[in-house]
């Protein structure tokens, strides 16, 4: 009856497990999830269990010590609740390795888990401090909290079986954001930098100096007294004091509005001319105001008029003078000073200096006496429209109003200027080509107004202005005549620079700086000249003519209407040229020593002194 | 002229005076005969703090380079199983309790002697160590100071330890002389892999048994102030 009866469990058992269609298997693979030691004493284990293959199973635990070989069960099952194992004290060893495995059986297998090896010195996880205490304390007024906690009770720190470290968070209570502070080993930690008022939770966590951190402790609630007040009396003295300060810089601003004013926006500068008067310029009469600027004595309008005009022109403005012969022209002077002006101080004498340009001089006195008119009459204007009167020379505007030029002593020795009127104006055509040659340059840097050659020197330190190139290039139209010059350029300057006179003269043995004295105009018009004697080719800068050296004395008139002349004696260098006057009669001069017949006019100065330079015969030797 | 001769010899005093120190200051005085000494030794519980902290430090750095260690050289796989690459702790035989509750029963003197034993016999194979690390390919010179830096330590933490000894005990002890002929011979050219594993057992057998000195000791410490507290 029995077995019967179990037979047909069996079967029933059976026929149930086909009906349903479940299948049973032996279980799933556990597997050990962890092991934690709160305090290095013990140590508990837990174990995920597998799919139970459908049967009840059990799970057991077997560990094996390092040291030895025999394979032990889990001493407690229960104290730690499901799936895990829980070492005690006398069963825990450190520093010493185990190695657990978990096994869950069921009807139809077991299964193991994987092995682990675990020390438990290293799966230390303390429990959390206890007796965390967070009090509000007062540091000279300001407040800060101090917290206070106890290790958990378990770990043995007295004994320095476990060394723990502690860390501390703090946040307000609305907001989301820790702040962390590590303690070391202390027990104990201020927080300062409180806001005045406000709520804060602190908690505590520790960890052994091996091993895991803890959990943290449940918040501790404080909370900040107001301390509102004494920021707001800081608040207070300083609002004050910036408002002060405000005050007095803004004094200090309306007191200096106007330097102030004039720093950060500073005034155009108006023009300063002298003489020039701006409020009469605005009153608007225009006469007064350009009445201020004419100067009173010129032109010249005084019966000495007749003594300004000399039948030889020779122009040169030495540096002092420049301001008198142009003062009304806005110029670039700097451009047109020469430093090492070869000019000599011999205004109005009679001579065509080689050097000193301006060939018209010698080439007629007409030319010297219009140009005197011109010089007279339109001062103020511009220099182009007066060399356009120039109509007989190709001229270079800047051969206007006697501006001077002297030519660079590169052109040494210059021809001599004869009595050769084609000759003079060849050689002056010559000077003016080379003149408007530089000038351009010189006017392409410094927008001197054309015809302000002035002193031009070839050599660097002359073009001031800057001339880069040398280069003859005519940058702006300065008349039709400069363009005519322009194609001659190239051919003049280099005949210039080589042949020392141009081509139709002879050239005599000349030095460059040699004065030529005229002697007298003959009847063909012929300009008869005669070196200065005693000069000898000496260059005396003195601003002033002295009087002495071109004037003789008259001794008396005898009876052929002949003025006896005595001339001063004078120092004679031992090398007094004796230099043949380049003239059509060809006539020999030599230094003159005595008297000399007069012809013609003689005119009287005022102590006696004619002019030679006047009317004199050569002396027939 | 006596201000003179002063200054002269206030100048060789002046010149001399670590002389007078030295002269003055026997190097291993009794403190515990007599009244008053002279003689300006360590105390006792400042030597056994600074052992403590010198088995502090030892434990914390040679974690740090097994740690570092165990990063560089050992594959994933192998760094769960420890001690099953058949290389057992050199100091596995040493009779060191291994439970709280056994090494509370055992006296100071035999906690003295069981870190001295523990020091002694680390000694040798830190220096073994120092060379074989060079063998690796990049490894960094961090791992290689620290190893170093362990190494002499310990050596001070020797003397330290016989200096405790021979002050709670009384006894005197002999510090190991450093001798060619170690433990380790370099035996043939093993695989890499095998080098690797040894010298990672022996960084990790170091790492417990410094964490065994400094426990001792401060179990040693605990009973020098109150032997009751120390449960």
């Amino acid at each position: 009856m029995r077995k019967v009866l179990e037979v047909i469990l069996l079967l029933l058992l059976l026929v149930f497990t086909h009906a349903k269609g479940t299948r049973y298997s032996p279980p799933g693979k556990p597997a050990l999830t962890r092991c934690r030691s709160p305090e290095k004493e013990t140590f508990t284990c837990w174990w995920e269990p597998g799919s139970d293959g459908g049967l009840p199973t059990t799970y057991a635990l077997y560990y094996r010590k390092e040291s030895s070989d025999t394979v032990n069960e889990c001493p407690d099952y229960r104290t730690a609740g499901e799936n895990s194992c829980f070492f005690n004290k006398n069963d825990t060893s450190i520093w010493v390795n185990y190695n657990i495995t978990v096994v869950a059986t069921n009807a139809l297998g077991r299964t193991f888990s994987d092995p682990v090896d675990i020390d438990v010195v290293y799966i230390v996880k303390p429990n959390p401090p206890e007796q965390v205490a967070v009090t509000v304390m007062e540091d000279k007024g300001w407040p800060f909290i101090r917290v206070s906690w106890e290790p958990p009770h378990k770990a043995d720190t007295r004994s320095g079986w476990i060394t723990l470290m502690y860390e501390i968070r703090v946040k307000l209570e609305e907001e989301n954001d820790w702040e962390t502070h590590l303690a070391g080993q202390q027990k104990m930690f201020n927080i300062f930098s409180l806001r005045s008022g406000g709520t804060y939770l602190v908690q505590v966590r520790c960890k052994p100096d091996h091993g895991f951190w803890s959990e943290w402790s449940s918040s501790s609630y404080v909370k900040v007294p107001d301390y509102f007040h004494r920021e707001k009396s800081v608040w207070i003295l300083i609002t004050v004091f910036c408002a002060f300060i405000f005050l007095i810089v803004t004094w200090l601003l309306h007191m200096n509005s106007r330097s102030l004013k004039h720093f950060i926006l500073p005034p155009v500068p108006g023009p300063k001319i002298k003489g020039f008067d701006k409020q009469l310029l605005k009153n608007g009469k225009s006469e007064e105001v350009f009445s201020a600027l004419v100067v009173s004595d010129f032109p010249p309008k005084s019966s000495n008029y007749e003594d300004l005009l000399v039948e030889y022109l020779e122009v040169y403005i030495p540096e002092e003078q420049e301001l008198m012969l142009e003062k009304s022209m806005d110029l670039d002077v700097s451009c047109l000073k020469s430093e090492g002006s070869t000019s000599d101080s011999d205004s109005g004498r009679g001579s065509c200096d080689s050097h000193t340009l301006l060939m018209h001089k010698c080439d007629g006195v007409k030319e010297g006496r219009e140009r005197q008119a011109e010089e007279a009459r339109r001062h103020q204007k511009d220099w182009k429209e007066e060399a356009s009167t120039y109509s007989n020379v190709d001229s270079s505007p800047d051969m206007s109003s006697g501006r001077v030029k002297t030519w660079p002593s590169v052109f040494s020795p210059l021809p001599r200027y004869s009595s050769n009127q084609q000759g003079s104006l060849e050689t002056a055509k010559q000077h003016y080509l080379s003149d408007s040659l530089f000038r351009p340059s010189s006017t392409s840097s410094c927008h001197t107004q054309p015809g302000h050659g002035a002193t031009e020197a070839l050599g660097p330190s002359y073009w001031e202005c800057g001339l880069s190139n040398k280069q003859p290039h005519l940058l702006h139209p300065q008349g039709q005549a400069q363009r005519q010059l322009q194609a001659h350029s190239d051919d003049n300057i280099s005949s210039i620079g080589r042949k020392p006179t141009p081509a139709g003269l002879p050239s005599p043995a000349l030095r460059s700086t040699e004065y030529v004295e005229v002697q007298r105009v003959n009847e063909e018009d012929m300009v008869l000249l005669q070196p200065v004697s005693g000069r000898c080719g000496d260059v005396e800068g003195y601003p002033q003519v002295p009087h002495g050296e071109d004037y003789s004395k008259v001794k008396g008139v005898d009876g052929d209407n002949m003025l006896l002349l005595q001339r001063e004696v004078r120092e004679e260098t031992g090398n007094c040229d004796t230099p043949s006057t380049v003239a059509t009669t060809q006539k020999p001069t030599t230094c003159i020593h005595s008297a000399m017949p007069v012809q013609g006019e003689a005119v009287l100065g005022v102590n006696g002194y004619v002019d030679t330079a006047t009317v004199f015969t050569l002396p027939t030797y | 002229m006596h201000l003179m001769r002063a200054i002269k010899q206030g100048q060789w005093a002046v010149l001399l005076w670590p002389y007078l120190l030295i002269t003055s200051i026997p190097l291993d005085c009794r403190d515990e005969q007599g009244g008053l000494s002279r003689c300006p030794s360590i105390s006792q519980e400042k030597l056994l703090d600074r052992v403590i902290q010198h088995a502090e430090l030892i434990y914390r750095v040679s974690e740090e380079s097994c740690s570092l260690f165990e990063e560089m050289f050992i594959p994933f796989p192998l760094q769960l199983q420890r001690n099953q690459a058949g290389y057992p702790c050199i100091t596995k035989a040493l009779p060191i309790p291994s439970s709280k509750s056994e090494i509370q029963q055992i006296s100071d003197k035999w906690l003295l002697h069981s870190v001295l034993m523990l020091v002694q016999s680390w000694i040798e194979p830190l220096v073994y160590l120092q060379t074989t690390m060079n063998r690796y390919d990049g490894v960094p010179d961090m791992l290689l100071n620290k190893t170093k830096w362990v190494s002499e330590k310990l050596m001070s933490l020797e003397q330290g330890v016989v200096v405790l000894i021979k002050k709670m005990l009384d006894e005197g002890m002999m510090t190991t002389t450093y001798n060619e002929q170690g433990l380790f011979q370099d035996d043939g050219q093993p695989e890499m892999l095998e080098y690797v594993m040894r010298d990672y057992t022996l960084l990790s057998c170091f790492k417990k048994d410094a964490h065994k000195m400094e426990i001792l000791l401060k179990l040693l410490k605990c009973r020098q102030n109150d032997i009751h507290s120390c449960a």
